[in-house]
C-alpha cells in the first residue's frame, strides 16, 4: 500500500499486482483522460467524414444533418485539447510542442495538425457554408447575436451569384482536403500507440487504421444521436430518408471496423508471438467486461445485428421500429467505441513489459485525472454544441430553408 | 514612401548598422563561451562531452542481491521514496525444477523485486529442493544507441548526450509520459514531485567530475562495471570484461541497440 | 488568364493566413531557448544543469587521504572489492568535519550480503545467520577488514 500525493489530494492507492511487473510499472501513467482524448478526436473526425459525404459524394439524403454534423465536429474539436492539458505534468510548457517540435515524435504533430484542422478545414468549411447566412443575419439580428454575426462575416458582404458559386467551389475543395486531414487528426493518435514497439498491445501496423475506422463509426453514431435528440427537443419529425441513409453508412462503417479488428485478433493468435500468452490473459481476464462484453458484444455485435436487420429487411420493419433501432445502435456504438479506447489505453498499461504480470488501475473520483473531470470533459462538447445550435441552427423555418439552400448550392457544383 | 537622403539619415543608418554588428558579435562570443566550457559555478569546468563515451556493464555471476546499489542511487539522486520510483533495481529470478513426469527441461520461472531489492531479498517462498537455478539481475537504463525514448519525446526534453548517456532536461519536460511508455525496459518513471520524467543519468554529475556512479561505488562484488570507452585506463575494467565474457543485451529484437551488456544472462531474463 | 480582382473572401483569408504564419514564426524565434540545437534537438545548457548537481557519496579516493593504512589492509583480503562507503555509509559529512562519525556498524551490515540465499552465487561465503551463531555479534569472531582471520 502506498500513500501518494496526487495534486495535493492525498490518495491511498492499493495496487494489486499479479505476477511480476517492473517496479516503475506498478502505477498507471496514462489515465482515463488519455482515453477521453482519442474518443473526442475520433468523434470530431467521424462527424466530419459524415458531413463530407454530403459535399463530396453528393449524398442528398444527408443534407438535413449536414450543418449539424459540422457543428458537432466543431464543438468536440474545441474540447479536444483539454484532456491533454489536464494530464500534462507541466501544462504551462505545452507551447513547447509547437516552438521546438521534435519531428521524430508523433506527439509533436498535435499542435500543427490541430491548428491546421481547426483553422484551415473546419472553420473555413463552416464559414463558406454559412457566409450567406452570416451576412443576412448580421443585418437583421441585434444585440450580442448581431455583433457575433457581423464579426463572422469578416467584413465580406458580397452576396452576388458569382461570389456564392465561388463559396461552394471553395467549400468543396476544402472538404476534399478535409477528409485526409480528418484522417490525419485521428490517425496520428492511432500512430502514437502504433509506434510504441515496446508495448505489444499497442505497437502494430493496424493500430492507426483501427482507430480511424472506429472513429468514423463513432462519429456517425454521434450524428444520429444528436440529430434525433435535437428533433425530439424541438418536437420536429426527423427526416426518415436521412435516418435511413445514416443507418446505412453506420452499418457499412461498422462492418469494415469490425472486420479490421477481427483481422488484428486473428493475426495475433495465428502468429502467436512471445506476447500472445500475456495478451490472451489480459483480454479474457482484466479486460473481460470492457472488451468482450461491452466493446465486442454490446458495442459491435448487437448493433451489427440490429442494423443488419434494417438493411436486409428494410421494407418489413416499420419506420418507428427502425428509428428505435438507429437510436439504440448509435448509443451502443458510442459506448462500445469508448470501451475500445479504454481497452487500448488502459489495457496496454495493465500488463507488464516483462510479460510476466499484471497491475490494476485505481481510478479516483475527484482529482485532476478522476471520474468527475472525465465526465465533465465529455459533457462539455454538448454544452458547446447547444450554444452553437442556438446561434447557428435556428428552429424550423430556417432549417427547411437551409436544407433547400444547401441542396440548391450542392446541385450547382 | 519617399526618404530624403540627408546626412542625418545616413548617420542614423550607419550607427544602426554598427550597433547591429556589435550586438551580433557580442551575442556570438557569449554563445561560444557557453558552448566550450561549463559556465555554471558548480558544474565541473573544462569537461568536454565529446571526448568521452561512458558505458556500464553487468556481471550477473557476481551480483549477490544485497541492494546496496539501489539504496545508494536513491540517496545520491534524491529519488522519491515510494516503491514505484526506481532509477535502478534488482530482480531475482527463481527457475524451478520441472515437475516430475513432465518432459520439460525446466520448470516455471518466478521473478520478484521487493521494493526494487533495496532492502535485500527475503527468503524465497519456494523450497530449496525445487529450485533449479536462481540469480539476481540488476536493471537500469540500457543507454540505447537508438533510443526509442529520445525518438518519442515531442519537445526535445530527453536526449542522447555526445558522451553516451541519455538524459532528461527537467526544466523542459512537459510531463506527457510518452518516453516512459516508449521505453521497453521499464527504466523510466514520472517523478511525482517535479512532475517530469526521470531515469538513471549514469550519475552524470559524478562521472563528469571523475567519480564513479553511486551504484558502482558501493557495489561490493564488482557486479557493475563502469568505464570510458574513449579513455581506457590501465587494467580498464570494461576492457577486461569485454575480453573475458560472452555478452548479451536485453530485448535486442526491438532494434533499440542497447549498449549495456550482461555477462551470464539466462534466456528467461526480459 | 486575364487579370481579375481577387474575390474579397479569398483576399481576407489569404491575409489572415499570412498573419497567422508570421505570428507563429515570430513566436518561434522569440521563445526558442538560446542553447537549443547546440549539440542536438535539446537545450545545450541542460548538460551543464544536470552535471552541476552536488554529489552525495564521496568516493573511495576521498577516504584514502587519511585512512591509507586501513585501505592497504583491506586490499589484501576478500573485501578488497568492497568500497568504504558500502558499509560505512555516506562519508561526505565526515570528510568536511572529521569529528562527525560515520555510520555505526551493526550485524545487519554483514548479514545483508552474507545471509544464505539460493539466488546468491556459490563463490560467496554465506551463512544461515540463525544457525551460525547464538546471540553473539559477528564482530566477536570476525574482523571486517580482514575477513579471513578469525
Amino acid at each position: 500500500m502506498a500513500l501518494e500525493m496526487t495534486n495535493s489530494i492525498p490518495v491511498a492507492l492499493m495496487t494489486h499486482i499479479d505476477g511480476y511487473v517492473y517496479p516503475n510499472e506498478q502505477h498507471l501513467l496514462w489515465s482515463v483522460l488519455i482515453v477521453v482524448y482519442p474518443y473526442v478526436t475520433g468523434l470530431v473526425a467521424g462527424a466530419f467524414i459524415m458531413a463530407s459525404l454530403v459535399r463530396v459524394f453528393n449524398v442528398r439524403e444527408l443534407e438535413p444533418v449536414y450543418r449539424l454534423s459540422l457543428l458537432t465536429s466543431f464543438a468536440f474539436l474545441l474540447v479536444a485539447p483539454l484532456p491533454l492539458l489536464f494530464h500534462l505534468g507541466h501544462p504551462e510548457r505545452s507551447l513547447q510542442v509547437m516552438i521546438t517540435p521534435h519531428l521524430s515524435s508523433p506527439m509533436a504533430m498535435f499542435g500543427f495538425v490541430y491548428t491546421w484542422y481547426i483553422m484551415a478545414v473546419l472553420l473555413l468549411e463552416l464559414w463558406f457554408d454559412y457566409r450567406k447566412d452570416f451576412v443576412e443575419w448580421s443585418k437583421t439580428e441585434t444585440g450580442i447575436k448581431g455583433v457575433i454575426y457581423r464579426l463572422f462575416t469578416v467584413g465580406v458582404n458580397d452576396l452576388s451569384e458569382r461570389s456564392l458559386r465561388l463559396d461552394a467551389r471553395l467549400a468543396k475543395g476544402i472538404t476534399i482536403i478535409g477528409i485526409p486531414s480528418a484522417f490525419l487528426l485521428h490517425g496520428y493518435v492511432g500512430f502514437i500507440f502504433g509506434s510504441i514497439k515496446a508495448n505489444p498491445w499497442w505497437g502494430n501496423v493496424l493500430m492507426p487504421i483501427i482507430f480511424i475506422f472506429s472513429a468514423i463509426v463513432s462519429g456517425i453514431a454521434l450524428c444520429v444521436f444528436v440529430y434525433m435528440t435535437m428533433c425530439w427537443i424541438r418536437r420536429v419529425a426527423a427526416d426518415d430518408h436521412c435516418l435511413d441513409a445514416m443507418g446505412k453508412f453506420l452499418f457499412y462503417a461498422l462492418v469494415v471496423d469490425f472486420a479490421i479488428e477481427v483481422l488484428d485478433w486473428v493475426h495475433r493468435l495465428y502468429e502467436a508471438e512471445e506476447s500472445v500468452h500475456v495478451l490472451k490473459q489480459l483480454a479474457s481476464g482484466k479486460l473481460f467486461y470492457t472488451l468482450l462484453v461491452v466493446q465486442v458484444c454490446l458495442g459491435t455485435l448487437v448493433p451489427f445485428l440490429l442494423l443488419g436487420a434494417t438493411q436486409l429487411f428494410q421494407k418489413a420493419i416499420a419506420m418507428a421500429v427502425r428509428r428505435r433501432i438507429y437510436f439504440t445502435s448509435a448509443l451502443l456504438i458510442m459506448v462500445g467505441v469508448l470501451a475500445m479506447r479504454w481497452n487500448v489505453v488502459i489495457g496496454g498499461q495493465l500488463f507488464s513489459k516483462s510479460l510476466r504480470g499484471f497491475t490494476t488501475y485505481k481510478m479516483e473520483l475527484g482529482g485532476q485525472e478522476g471520474w468527475l473531470v472525465s465526465l465533465l470533459l465529455m459533457l462539455l462538447p454538448f454544452v458547446i454544441l447547444w450554444v452553437c445550435v442556438k446561434l447557428f441552427l435556428p428552429a424550423r423555418p430556417a432549417l427547411a430553408e437551409n436544407a433547400a439552400a444547401a441542396s440548391a448550392v450542392v446541385s450547382r457544383v | 514612401m519617399r526618404t530624403h537622403f540627408t546626412r542625418r539619415n545616413a548617420l542614423h543608418g550607419l550607427m544602426g548598422a554598427l550597433g547591429g554588428v556589435f550586438t551580433l558579435s557580442a551575442a556570438r562570443a557569449a554563445k561560444a563561451a557557453v558552448q566550450k566550457v561549463f559556465v555554471s559555478t558548480q558544474a565541473p569546468k573544462g569537461y568536454d562531452p565529446t571526448q568521452h563515451k561512458w558505458l556500464m556493464a553487468l556481471d550477473i555471476e557476481q551480483c549477490i542481491g544485497c541492494g546496496l546499489c539501489v539504496e545508494a542511487c536513491k540517496t545520491e539522486n534524491h529519488v522519491p521514496k515510494g516503491s514505484s520510483y526506481f532509477r535502478t533495481w534488482i530482480e531475482r529470478y527463481i527457475i524451478k525444477r520441472p515437475r516430475p513426469g513432465s518432459s520439460e527441461a525446466r520448470g516455471e520461472t518466478l521473478v520478484d523485486s521487493p521494493n526494487g531489492g533495496m532492502d535485500g531479498f527475503p527468503p524465497a517462498l519456494v523450497p530449496r529442493e525445487e529450485i533449479l537455478k536462481s540469480f539476481f539481475v540488476p536493471k537500469l537504463c540500457n543507454l540505447c544507441a537508438h533510443s526509442p525514448c529520445v525518438q518519442a519525446c515531442p519537445v526535445g526534453a530527453t536526449f542522447d548526450t555526445p558522451d553516451g548517456v541519455v538524459l532528461v532536461d527537467p526544466n523542459y519536460c512537459i510531463g506527457c509520459g510518452f518516453c516512459i511508455q516508449a521505453c521497453p525496459y521499464g527504466c523510466r518513471f514520472m517523478n511525482p514531485e517535479t512532475k517530469t520524467a526521470e531515469k538513471c543519468t549514469l550519475c552524470y554529475h559524478r562521472i563528469t567530475r571523475g567519480l564513479k556512479p553511486a551504484c558502482v561505488e558501493v557495489c561490493p562484488t564488482e557486479a557493475r562495471i563502469f568505464g570510458d570507452l574513449k579513455n581506457p585506463v590501465a587494467d580498464d575494467p570494461i576492457q577486461k570484461f569485454i575480453e573475458k565474457n560472452k555478452l548479451q543485451s536485453l530485448k535486442p529484437h526491438l532494434g533499440t541497440e542497447p549498449r549495456v551488456m550482461y555477462a551470464g544472462m539466462d534466456k528467461e531474463v526480459r | 488568364m486575364p487579370y481579375r480582382k481577387m474575390p474579397p473572401q479569398v483576399l481576407r483569408l489569404v491575409l489572415l493566413t499570412v498573419g497567422v504564419v508570421v505570428c507563429y514564426l515570430l513566436a518561434k524565434g522569440i521563445l526558442t531557448p538560446q542553447s537549443f540545437d547546440e549539440y542536438g534537438h535539446y537545450r545545450g545548457s541542460a548538460l551543464q544543469e544536470v552535471a552541476s548537481q552536488t554529489p552525495v557519496y564521496a568516493g573511495q579516493q576521498a577516504c584514502a587521504e587519511c585512512h591509507a593504512k586501513a585501505l592497504e589492509v583491506v586490499a589484501k583480503f576478500e573485501h578488497k572489492t568492497v568500497s568504504c562507503e558500502s558499509c560505512h555509509g555516506v562519508n561526505q559529512p565526515h570528510i568536511e568535519n572529521p569529528d562527525v562519525k560515520t555510520t555505526r556498524l551493526t550485524d545487519s551490515h554483514c548479514v545483508r550480503c552474507h545471509e544464505r540465499n539460493p539466488a546468491r552465487p556459490g563463490w560467496l561465503k554465506q551463512v544461515a545467520s540463525k544457525e551460525h551463531y547464538h546471540g553473539q555479534r559477528c564482530a566477536e569472531c570476525h574482523t571486517p577488514h580482514q575477513p579471513n582471520e578469525i
